[in-house]
């Protein structure tokens, strides 16, 4: 079997029976992002459910009668972003937002894949090789003139946020210190979690998974980190499944040793953890054993602390920390349907004041908005959330996903952090005031 | 594991009213829905009691409360209360109603053509209602390219008498149509992005010019206007003054086919109405289970990727719907089940449930069908007494209502989401909302 007729499978049993189930009644569209701002996109319903009884589940055009069949009546789905908020709402439980990735996938399937969007799908490859000339890949992404000739040649926006390359992966950098440390026995699964970084920690955001350790292993976790890919999301959203698929089977392996011996896996990148947890099954129809091992132990970053804290196991003598804090919440966790555990958490700290930003999404969906034609509407998208912060006059924001931070970041000027970044900063302000030999602060959480 | 003093189930009419009541006695509260519905699909109207024997809603509500197990029995005298109490919520959202229980229920004509009874109507439809002066004209005036609202079907329809009911009517019934900038070329056209464009003052502008100076060529256009329901989402206030300005004739907007903007712009006050109150609202909440013990439900379980997601909380608000909402589920063996608590269900034998006509005025016997309650909305067993301590059912789901025939459904969700909040957050010694737990 190809891997195109194992998309097909997958469309025709988990996904794409379901849009049997739909109504026609259009609330899809009622909360589509991007149907919100262009007409490019006609919204879920068109190009999904509604598109969906005229697709062959065919890999290549057919001939029937005479009549060439194309393998979508809608092309426009390759303008839907991904975020996942048709499928939230729908009131029959369609899988709109996984049939129209599946559908995207099968128009790209056995054609040649556009550099562009090959490029913006190898986040690793990019990542190492950005690492590796970080001085140069660093100061080429800011220079005007070579943006600008990257909007032409290979069609990135020449405005679109992109983070500094780190000067080493936090996977050198995490080996060097194991050396330095010696090896130590490894934990059993109640002292240690497994810590999947994603490619954001890894190149860009080394703080990420220093405050992720920090925290961790403030609440009695050591980390394990093995050795890891990409999650493969960025290579899903540019409809390259094969490679996907690839990247999935090389981090199940791997994970799900770990998840067998019963340890936890942790994220701080909630659409890798979002991936690991259920586009392994909806998108990539993955549904072995190790699969399932692994999605059930998987976890994002936030959802694991609010879970120790329900346990009564987290350390809740957070310092205090008087501001406010503007939070987004990320379309990737909204597909978690855990809440917004990073609320939670930002309750238990005196004196901040957070504030959810009640937005749908900021528009940059991974790569999405990095793309030439794309931009403006992720831009318009987004303008929303952006006028909020920037009204709200606070010196940082928060957010669960490493795109949308940096996104926010460059749309409104404002720092904007990691959750735990912000919980880190509450137990040092905690640590400081115990040092000073000051009053205790107040414990929360009551 | 987040915990809340309130659950509510369903984002309907009845669940967020519940939810607006009970964060305003100072509950924490959370909705969880699957997903959106009934708001997204309605007409944005309050229906009351529109049978046809009623003159107005109060005498609908009256006659209503005197058959058999209908909840207006128990719910009938505080319909007033509630509405009077709704109003100012949703006018902080921008929705303002017109009418009351006393304003004579009139015929309101459709967008299919037809005619609907009708007495509290939004703003933008009020226009709408009867009685026509003599000699009063009624233009239709769609939008070239929009395929949901026809103005020559409306009009060829609208001018049968029978529609009328062989009652009062407009004195001729005229179609028009006008291009509006940007949208003559548009496939996949679609109410809402019509009415997001209204949002925009520039095109708004250039918009009604174009309809004024087509309203303008229909000879004695000089009385009503109807107008799918595309006037403006964020921004509707703003548009409907304008549009009453601009126009030759009196304006009115015919809701549509889903989806409905009146029903968003509805939605859209209600949950802002919430979140004003300190509630939230999370919707993509598949519930899978509820835990209880003993007579007490504990927590709610929803699906979440890879695992499921529980929320602990004091009391729970049953506002799920009716068969259509998937509140009650029907089995291929002829029984009804409800399936988050396996309350008890009320409903008329199997045989009753194919209807000979699926469009007769009275409604489809399984309409009735529901959870029985006593007068605080406490599921009852056989016997009449509650089987939860801390649950309460709101909306559709309740036994005894023709919510779609009678044209009660609205002011039975609003009636019964109010006291079913009230009823919890009055417990003094109840899990729910000790008086201060309200967030800071």
């Amino acid at each position: 079997m190809t891997i195109a007729e194992l998309v097909m499978n997958a469309s025709e049993e988990a996904v794409g029976y379901s849009s049997d189930e739909c109504l026609k009644c259009n609330v899809c569209v009622t909360v589509c992002p991007v149907a919100r701002v262009t007409d490019l996109f006609p919204g879920p319903k068109y190009v999904g459910p509604q598109a969906q009884r005229f697709r062959t589940g065919r890999a290549q055009p057919v001939q029937v009668a005479g009549i060439r069949i194309p393998l979508s009546p809608d092309l426009t789905v390759d303008y839907c972003s991904g975020c996942g908020w048709c499928t939230t709402v729908c009131p029959a439980g369609v899988k709109i937002a996984e049939m129209n990735s599946q559908s995207r996938a099968r128009m790209k399937a056995g054609k040649r894949p556009k550099l562009r969007d090959w490029g913006l799908g190898q986040t690793d490859l990019v990542g190492r090789l950005g690492v590796l000339f970080s001085p140069i890949s660093n100061w080429a992404l800011a220079n005007r003139p070579i943006r600008a000739i990257m909007q032409t040649t290979i069609g990135i926006h020449r405005e679109a946020p992109f983070p500094k390359f780190g000067r080493r992966t936090f996977q050198s950098t995490w080996k060097r210190r194991q050396r330095r440390r010696g090896t130590a026995a490894v934990p059993g699964p109640d002292r240690a979690v497994v810590y999947f970084h994603g490619c954001s920690a890894n190149y860009y955001e080394q703080h990420v998974a220093d405050a992720a350790i920090a925290i961790l292993r403030r609440n009695g976790f050591e980390t394990i980190i093995p050795e890891q890919v990409c999650c493969g999301l960025p290579l899903i959203s540019n409809g390259i499944y094969t490679e996907a698929r690839g990247r999935a089977h090389r981090n199940l392996d791997v994970l799900a040793r770990y998840a067998r011996q019963g340890y936890r896996i942790v994220g701080t990148s909630t659409s890798c953890t979002h991936t690991i947890k259920a586009e392994y099954r909806d998108m990539l129809d993955i549904h072995d054993e190790d699969a399932t091992v692994v999605a059930n132990a998987t976890w994002d970053i936030c959802e694991f602390l609010l879970d120790l804290h329900e346990q009564g196991k987290l350390d809740t003598r957070f310092g205090r920390l008087d501001e406010d804090l503007p939070y987004h919440a990320p379309c990737q966790l909204r597909s978690h349907g855990i809440g917004l555990p990073a609320m939670e958490l930002f309750a238990l700290v005196p004196g901040l004041r957070a504030a959810d930003m009640d937005h749908d999404c900021c528009g940059i969906a991974g790569t999405y908005g990095m793309k030439k034609e794309k931009y403006p509407i992720g831009m318009a998208v987004g303008a929303p959330l952006f006028e909020k912060i920037r009204a709200s006059g606070a010196p940082e924001a928060a957010c669960d996903s490493e795109t949308c931070r940096w996104q926010i970041e460059k749309a409104t000027g404002t720092r904007t952090r990691h959750p735990i970044e912000i919980l880190l900063a509450a137990y040092r302000v905690a640590d400081a005031a115990d040092r000073a030999g000051r009053e205790p602060l107040a414990a929360a959480g009551a | 594991m987040p915990s809340a003093d309130v659950v509510v189930i369903g984002a309907g009419l009845a669940g967020l009213t519940a939810a607006i009541a009970a964060a305003e006695a100072g509950a924490r509260v959370l909705v969880l829905a699957k997903g959106h519905a009934a708001t997204h699909w309605g007409p944005g109207g309050i229906d009351v009691a529109g049978i046809p024997a009623a003159s107005t809603p109060r005498d609908g509500i009256r006659r209503l409360a005197t058959q058999p197990g209908h909840p207006y029995a128990f719910l009938g005298d505080d319909v007033a209360a509630a509405l009077d109490w709704l109003r100012p919520q949703l006018a902080a959202g921008g929705v303002d109603h017109v009418g009351d229980l006393d304003t004579p229920l009139q015929l309101a004509p459709t967008s299919i053509g037809g005619t609907r009874r009708a007495a509290i109507l939004p703003a933008g439809q009020a226009a709408a209602l009867s009685p026509w002066a003599v000699g009063e004209r009624l233009v239709i005036c769609g939008i070239t390219g929009f395929k949901d609202f026809w103005p020559e079907a409306i009009a060829a329809s609208l001018s049968r008498e029978r529609i009328w009911e062989g009652g009062n009517r407009p004195a001729s019934v005229t179609p028009v149509s006008v291009a509006l900038p940007g949208l003559a070329a548009r496939h996949n056209l679609n109410a809402l992005e019509i009415a997001r464009r209204f949002d925009d003052p520039a095109w708004r502008a250039m918009a009604i010019e174009a309809m004024a100076r087509a309203i303008a060529s229909v000879p004695g256009s000089g009385g009503r206007v109807a107008l799918p329901a595309v006037l403006g989402l964020r921004e509707h206030a703003a548009v409907l003054a304008a549009v009453q300005q601009r126009l030759p004739a009196s304006p009115f907007e015919m809701p549509l086919v889903p989806p409905s903007v009146p029903g968003l712009r509805l939605y859209a006050a209600l949950r802002a109405a919430v979140i004003r109150a300190g509630g939230r609202v999370q919707i993509g909440e598949m519930i899978e289970r509820v835990e209880f013990d003993g007579r007490s439900v504990t927590a709610v379980v929803s699906a979440a990727a890879a695992r499921t997601y529980t929320v602990r909380t004091g009391a729970l608000i049953l506002a799920t719907g009716g068969i259509a909402g998937g509140g009650l589920v029907a089995e291929r063996d002829g029984r009804l089940r409800e399936p988050l608590l396996g309350l008890p269900v009320e409903a008329p034998p199997a045989d009753d449930w194919l209807s000979v006509d699926a469009f007769d005025p009275a409604g489809h016997p399984l309409e009735k069908a529901g959870i029985r309650t006593d007068a605080e909305l406490r599921p009852v067993g056989p016997d009449g007494t509650p089987v939860f301590d801390n649950v309460r059912v709101a909306g559709s789901l309740l036994a005894g209502q023709r919510y779609i025939g009678e044209r009660c459904g609205d002011g039975v969700a609003l009636t019964s989401g109010r006291r079913a909040a009230q009823s919890l957050t009055a417990v003094p010694a109840g899990p729910a909302a000790a008086p201060g737990s309200k967030r800071p």
